[in-house]
């Protein structure tokens, strides 16, 4: 039995520790270049973030365009003059849905500015008649899906210390797009179950199913 | 880097704890129910309720008859052995009970490990949680269920169920299901989600109490208690000690055999989270 064993050639160590030091490096090496492609920004200088404490989605979406009874400018309100998404959209703070404000809020600056442009002569016929605009949707998602603006408020903007009320737009132009480029609203995210599972990972949302289908 | 061999960590011991466990483990709530049948007369408002609640759609005489009608709590009834040697024993003297039946949302579910698609899970708040646009409509699930407490959408009733204005009243917080979709209790999740938001917002843990299902809200005598089993401090937890049930057991140990406490098909050991208390008879 000793002797059989004595013949056997010896364990090659060196050869194993060599093995080992090459499987061991390939996979740091590996998942180092793997983390980079998954965050490119972190090997090179990363750019300010728009929302600090949380990754941007950087998902496009070419929307069509959506045909609405005024053809009200984001890019006028919103951009040029610069007011906050949440004067109008302000039922997005404190419920499921951003809303649409009502035609008194538009008519607060519409009844002494603006009043002789065509558009805003249909408005004011409209307010005059008791009329809402029509206005079509252009963000939608389907029934089954119960997203919430008012906690993604909460996290993004509220809650964040290096957020302010005025910095809304970044906010919202993480599920939207830069509003305050376009004219008439346009699709302009995916807003597929893909684009939010990729945010909720990487911001490390919920992924119980629950929170969002009931 | 770290990230990824965190998670590769992380899984692996979520992996054997799940293994050697079983099941889910990472409970932030343990949603549980009392329904007291001493109390329970029968009335059908808790179904009534859920209707108005969960966008229930209403089949018709001739579905209901074919048992396909879609009440996510209804009311079973029982009747006593009529006494052998009387004269006429009908219905009035053999002394119906009455039973509220819902999805008892076991923890060891048999639906769960059945659905080819994973639509049917245990979420962290300890409920079974139904996901209808993940659901593919094989009904494994139903002809897995002890209990017969789930329900398939056999014909587009929703279009039918509501008559134009009356959509208007449909609740706008949780999914109005379509055809070749399982549906069951969730024990209002909606209501859940609602209560865990305003908590959030309020920076508190969710209250005793805040969130009540809409059978219990309705119910009149009150037979009913919704809680969460993990907070010591809950009218449910209270009532499961004081009735000595136990989760996680298919035999309790009760010291005073009186106690009248019990769930259904226990010794299944599906691990309900329903507690039902025993009428009491006068003999």
């Amino acid at each position: 039995m000793s002797t059989e064993r004595s013949k056997r050639k010896p364990f090659p160590w060196v050869q194993a520790a060599v093995a080992a030091v090459v499987v061991g490096a390939s996979i740091v090496l590996g998942a180092q270049i793997f983390e980079r492609q998954l965050h490119p920004e972190s090997a090179g200088v990363a750019p300010a973030p728009r929302v600090p404490g949380a990754e941007f989605p950087t998902d496009t979406f070419a929307g069509k365009d959506v045909e609405q009874p005024i053809n009200y400018s984001h890019k006028l309100h919103a951009g040029d003059l610069g007011i906050n998404c949440l004067y109008c959209h302000t039922y997005a703070r404190r419920s499921k849905v951003a809303g649409i404000p009502p035609t008194a809020k538009c008519m607060g600056c519409h009844t002494v500015v603006g009043t002789d442009k065509p558009e805003i002569e249909k408005l004011t016929q409209m307010w005059q008649s008791n009329q809402s605009p029509a206005w079509n949707k252009v963000n939608d998602v389907p029934d089954f899906v119960h997203f919430s603006h008012e906690r993604h408020l909460q996290k993004f903007l509220f809650d964040n210390p290096e957020m302010d009320i005025k910095n809304a737009p970044d906010v919202c132009a993480m599920c939207h797009g830069d509003m305050n480029q376009v004219g008439v609203a346009k699709k302009m995210k995916p807003l597929t179950m893909g684009f939010c599972v990729r945010c909720h990972e990487s911001n490390q949302g919920p992924s119980d199913c629950t929170r969002c289908h009931k | 880097m770290s990230s990824l061999l965190g998670n590769i960590f992380k899984g692996w011991s979520d992996y054997t704890k799940g293994n050697e466990e079983g099941g889910h483990h990472d409970y932030e709530h343990m949603y549980a129910m009392v329904i007291d049948l001493d109390m329970c007369t029968g009335c059908n408002a808790c179904s009534t309720a859920c209707y108005a609640e969960n966008n229930l759609a209403t089949v018709g005489e001739e579905y209901f008859g074919a048992r396909q009608a879609m009440h996510w709590m209804r009311i079973e009834r029982y009747f006593d052995e009529p006494n052998v040697g009387e004269a006429e024993a009908d219905t009035q003297s053999r002394g119906a009970s009455f039973l509220p039946m819902m999805c008892q949302h076991c923890n060891a579910a048999p639906c769960e490990p059945v659905c080819p698609v994973a639509a049917t899970y245990h979420t962290p708040d300890g409920l079974n949680a139904q996901i209808y646009n993940r659901c593919i409509g094989s009904r494994y699930c139903a002809n897995n269920c002890p209990f017969r407490v789930r329900y398939f959408n056999f014909y587009d009733h929703q279009e039918t169920a509501w008559p134009a204005p009356m959509e208007q009243q449909l609740n706008p917080d949780i999914s109005v299901r379509s055809k070749g979709v399982m549906e069951k209790c969730t024990f209002c999740i909606q209501r859940t989600r609602a209560a865990r938001n305003t908590a959030k917002n309020e920076g508190r843990a969710i209250r005793d109490g805040e969130i009540q299902t809409a059978c219990q809200q309705t119910c009149p005598t009150s037979a009913i208690l919704f809680g969460d089993l993990l907070d010591e401090t809950s009218a449910v937890h209270q009532a499961w000690k004081r009735h000595q049930v136990q989760l996680g057991k298919y035999a309790q140990n009760k010291t005073n055999p009186e106690l009248r406490g019990y769930r259904i098909f226990e010794e299944l050991n599906v691990d309900t989270k329903v507690l039902y208390l025993e009428r009491v008879r006068e003999v």
